[in-house]
């Protein structure tokens, strides 16, 4: 009896799961992510996100393993560049079984889509997530309209 | 097709598992040398407190979670919040007691040391 309970369990169980994975269709659509994720180089450069958050914009990207002095930011009116290399951590006198993490250098730039206050631009790491908040300049800041 | 066969399988499978986030496997480089297996994962944005490593029976699992937290519109968005997920076989000659774990940059770093009895050993030749 009880073997039964844990199959309808089970069942209830794979139901979740795929109301879930209809949930998420849309939304993993458009991603680049998949199976086989992983930090890559050939693929041009570390993934990032862009949030709009009104007065200023966010900038979130994986660079797992950089230190902040292997990562360079550049910025000029709408234009950013973000440069690094991954250095390789292999150890010495270890034989590697599986090398699957890439070590090369890359550089990744992006028109913003305002022009942002190169004076005001933090940047900071954390757990392999790079983070940039860039302030939007003053004209290109969202403004309320009074009506005369 | 032994029924017994296929129960264990379904254990294996663990459907109930439920997921929040979508799973991806981590990449990772594996080195060795005669004292201990070293593994590396890219983990990025995964903090300490929801990385489990767990060394069961001949199995080596490590998880994570990424929970981003975001706000505004998103213009673009490459990468979310994920459950990093692998399974590895470790010989049994690991002696699991002595694992040690860092987490630094988002990188997993695992140090897997063997036991005493399966280190190389060398033998002196006495003369007689």
């Amino acid at each position: 009896m009880w073997t039964r309970v844990s199959d309808i369990d089970r069942m209830f169980g794979a139901m979740d799961l795929l109301r879930s994975r209809m949930d998420r269709l849309f939304t993993d659509f458009d991603r680049s992510y998949g199976d086989d994720y992983g930090w890559r180089v050939s693929e041009g450069a570390p993934r990032t996100n862009l949030y709009d958050r009104g007065n200023q914009l966010e900038i979130k990207a994986e660079v797992p393993g950089l230190a902040k002095d292997d990562l360079n930011i550049k910025i000029q009116g709408n234009y950013l560049e973000v440069s690094g290399t991954r250095k390789s951590d292999a150890p010495d006198g270890y034989k590697a079984h599986r090398v699957e993490r890439g070590t090369a250098s890359f550089t990744r730039s992006f028109t913003l889509p305002a022009e942002v206050d190169s004076e005001k631009v933090g940047a900071s790491l954390k757990n392999g997530i790079l983070t940039l908040t860039l302030p939007k300049a003053e004209a290109a800041k969202p403004r309320q309209i009074s009506i005369q | 097709m032994d029924e017994k066969k296929e129960l264990v399988k379904k254990e294996e499978t663990k459907l109930e598992r439920n997921r929040q986030f979508p799973t991806v496997t981590p990449v990772v480089d594996i080195y060795e040398n005669e004292d201990e297996i070293l593994l590396h994962a890219d983990m990025p944005g995964v903090t300490k407190e929801e990385v489990r490593v767990n060394v069961d029976n001949g199995k080596l699992t490590i998880t994570g979670l990424r929970n981003l937290e975001t706000s505004g519109a998103a213009n673009w968005e490459e990468f979310g919040s994920v459950e990093f997920y692998r399974t590895f076989s470790v010989p049994q000659t690991i002696d699991v007691a002595k694992v040690n774990a860092e987490l630094k940059e988002g990188v997993l770093r695992l140090h897997l040391p063997k036991s005493e009895a399966a280190k190389p050993r060398q033998i002196e030749i006495h003369e007689g």
